[in-house]
């Protein structure tokens, strides 16, 4: 009664459908996961139909390829159904597991179709597989390649992550060496021995992928946890500096550097504010309530100086309140940094919200917040 | 027998192409006329082919030559198709010589459309840059779109009496001949601002500061449309710019800067005054309120809303619309008097605000009884898990009808 086809789309049917009443009625609030389990099982019953309906496809008898040979043992199924328990997994889980299921689903489909499909092209095997290289590979060989540097990658990362930052460069300096020589020598030598050249390449990957692995089990190094727990582009602490290892020109990330609202700018003591779109400096600036707003402090002033917004007070319990105070580092003639300020009471709350300099007298700019 | 039955065969298929021809020209026919017939639309507030300021102008000095060159191309196109469909149709004759390539025909029919498209590009840069030229701008305004109203806040400018920070919704009042910068962003999610009378479209972007120059040559009202989906009222996310004589901004200036005045004490507005304290400060500000004993009023939007913000209603009754412009407060006699006057009453009739007798009562009562009911705003409070209890707009307070008599008293007198 099945055909062969029909076969598959029927089981992962049948197991949607026991995947979706399961989430129905034991896990699922979200709308979603139920949406793309009831998907699974419509796509799925119709393709069962569709193959029932045309036997796989095959219009008749005479209409069946002229094969003699029995189809080879493929292992693309099981990959098949590994990639739909990953996506039925990432459903209840994280949906990056659901979106790996996606991707292995998708090319153990596209594979093991082209290769039934190429099976029963003609009768003649050899030239069967000649057809299947020569519409896959070259998909597999760049897609492979992609994921084998990339893991490569990954694993050398873990390791410059681990170990010391100069022991890190030196590091990638001897990689890219060693890399470079080996490229230089399979070149000159183009006779050299097959089994040579992977064992080569072998070594290597598996030698980095295991570093990489032991960088991973180290951990990140202490100067970077350090960071991270301060905060490295948005370091709002006043007073004397904790951390030596902080970014100085935080400004480096693209969302920062387009998003600037106004420039603060500290020129020879004198503070002044550039809004975006206004061409005069101003001593006032307005932004919006309740709407992160980015501004950039830039020291033109010979030493290190920082910017202190200060934004009034707020409740902490009932009849106590503290101050909302903002601070860039103290930063060297030359530098800048961003402070995103985001207040959620308009100025009329209290007493005016201001940008100020430590150690400068009579330099603030007001903040209003309408 | 054969011969006859040939003829009959050919008779009917000419029928059938007849029959074919006709229900195409009937097609062609119906479309035109409906494009016709909307092209004769006299209310279209929108209209993007009549400019009311040198920036639209600049676009539409640029949209009608493109549209007339790429109609003409379109024209030629759709001709020698539909020509060669059916002049070379299959009508059983034998498959004439194949022939690959003609370069001079192939090269004529790249430089052709390459020329057009540079000519096109020229102008289309040339106007690009003008329009984001903002070195001359006279005054600036920060607008912030969220879902779904706009927010327009005057900075300081004292050069048109600005002396104190001015906000408002919902209308965006500006000097006519003016050159006015808006400097646009998001509260929330991604919003595009645009009035087709007066510039193009500017995203309004969170975390950005996107600049928009616009210009009205004359007083008038000038309608726009949030044109960047933005959930579930994106439809109802409209905005209008009101044009001012130089003077006439002055006075609106000066209105917008008057202090709080509460109502008389035993008046049903004083009432409205309490219950507005007790629910609508939740979000909406009123700037100089203050409590019995002298302390501010703050409303807390950050702390109800997703945007962390809600049109402040100070001098409310000096806009024509709430609701994010999606409501008249004007009921619709004196609202085809302000919008049907010409420019120079204009600005006495806009100004004169919303009284008694021109509230438009209905909605405005509608809104205070349902607000989701009449403007959709996912404020189903049983469907906030994801957003931390906060609405998206404004719900449904479960006002009585004796609170909404108070409040409708109060609004009245945010002149």
């Amino acid at each position: 009664m099945f055909s062969t086809g029909s076969k598959y789309f029927f089981g992962v049917s049948f197991l949607g459908a026991v995947s979706f009443g399961i989430y129905m009625f034991l896990i699922g609030e979200s709308a979603i996961g139920a949406t793309a389990l009831f998907g699974l099982v419509a796509a799925s019953g119709l393709l069962t139909a569709l193959l029932l309906s045309t036997r796989d496809g095959a219009k008749d008898e005479d209409g069946v390829a002229a094969t003699t040979a029995a189809p080879t043992g493929s292992i693309w199924p099981l990959i098949a159904a590994v990639g739909t328990t990953l996506v039925l997994v990432g459903t209840i889980t994280t949906p990056v597991v659901t979106l790996f299921g996606i991707v292995v689903l998708l090319a153990a489909l596209i594979e093991w179709t082209v290769l039934s499909w190429s099976e029963r092209a003609s009768s003649d095997v050899a030239y069967n597989t000649a057809l299947r290289k020569r519409l896959l590979n070259p998909i597999e060989f760049p897609v492979l390649a992609a994921v084998g540097l990339g893991v490569v990658i990954f694993s050398f990362s873990r390791v410059t992550l681990a170990v010391n930052k100069s022991v890190g460069a030196t590091a990638f300096i001897l990689l890219g060496a060693l890399v470079l020589a080996a490229g230089v020598l399979f070149s000159i030598r183009p006779n050299l021995k097959r089994g040579l050249v992977i064992g080569i390449c072998v070594v290597g990957a598996v030698g980095i992928v295991a570093a990489g692995i032991t960088g991973m089990g180290l951990g990140v190094r202490e100067e970077l946890v350090l960071a991270k727990e301060e905060g490295h582009y948005v370091h709002q602490q006043c007073g004397a500096e904790k951390s030596e290892f902080f970014d100085k020109r935080p400004l480096g990330g693209v969302s920062a550097t387009a998003s600037v609202d106004t420039h603060i700018d500290l020129i020879d003591g004198k503070l002044v504010a550039m809004v975006q779109g206004v061409t005069k400096g101003q001593n006032t600036i307005t932004i919006s309530r309740s709407n992160p707003t980015n501004i950039v402090f830039r020291n033109n002033s010979n030493g290190e100086y920082r910017l202190v917004a200060s934004l009034g007070s707020k409740m902490v319990t009932a009849g106590v309140s503290e101050d909302v105070v903002q601070c860039t580092q103290l930063i060297p003639q030359g530098s800048e940094q961003l402070l995103t300020l985001k207040v959620p009471k308009p100025s009329v709350a209290g007493k005016p919200y201001t940008l100020t300099v430590p150690g400068l007298t009579g330099q603030s700019i007001e903040v209003i917040v309408p | 027998m054969r011969h006859q039955n040939t003829t009959e065969r050919t008779a009917t298929g000419i029928n059938r192409l007849a029959g074919m021809h006709r229900r195409v020209i009937g097609v062609v026919a119906g479309l035109a006329t409906t494009m016709f017939l909307a092209s004769c639309a006299t209310n279209a507030p929108q209209d993007t082919w009549k400019p009311k300021g040198p920036n639209a102008q600049k676009i539409d000095n640029l949209q009608k030559p493109v549209f007339a060159i790429a109609g003409i191309i379109g024209v030629i196109v759709t001709v020698v198709v539909i020509t060669a469909v059916i002049k070379f149709r299959d009508k059983g004759q034998p498959m004439p010589r194949q022939s690959h390539g003609n370069p001079a025909l192939e090269i004529t029919l790249t430089i052709i459309p390459a020329l057009i498209l540079t000519i096109v590009g020229v102008f289309t840069v040339r106007t690009v840059f003008d329009l984001a030229k903002t070195s001359d701008t006279e005054m600036i305004i920060n607008v912030t779109g969220q879902q779904w109203w706009w927010e327009y806040d005057y900075p300081v400018q004292n050069e048109f009496g600005i002396t104190q920070p001015i906000i408002t919704s919902g209308q965006l009042v500006i000097p006519a001949g003016t050159k006015v910068l808006l400097r646009e962003t998001s509260r929330d999610v991604i919003h595009s601002y645009w009035i087709p009378a007066l510039n193009g479209k500017r995203d309004a972007v969170p975390g950005r500061v996107q600049l928009n120059r616009i210009e009205a040559d004359k007083p008038g009202i000038y309608a726009g449309q949030c044109t960047e989906f933005c959930g579930l009222s994106h439809a109802n996310m409209r905005m209008e710019a009101v044009a001012l004589s130089k003077a006439d901004f002055a006075k609106w200036v000066a209105n917008q800067l008057k202090t709080y005045t509460p109502p008389a004490e035993n008046t049903l507005a004083k009432e409205g005054e309490a219950v507005f304290m007790n629910q609508c400060t939740r979000c909406h500000q009123v700037n100089g309120m203050k409590r019995a004993d002298g302390t501010p009023v703050i409303a807390a939007p950050d702390e109800n809303l997703v945007s962390g913000a809600a049109p402040n209603l100070s001098h409310l009754m000096s806009r024509n619309t709430f609701a994010g412009a999606t409501f008249d407060l004007l009921n619709t006699t004196c609202r085809k008097d302000v919008w049907g006057a010409d420019s120079e009453s204009f600005g006495a009739k806009y100004l004169s605000g919303v009284s008694e007798s021109c509230l438009n009562q209905t909605d405005l009562r509608g809104w205070l009884r349902n607000a989701p009911g009449m403007k959709p705003m996912y404020s189903n409070p049983a469907l906030l898990a994801s957003t931390g209890g906060k609405y998206r707009g404004m719900p449904n307070l479960g006002l009585t009808e004796s609170d909404i008599e108070k409040l409708v008293a109060y609004l009245l007198t945010l002149k």
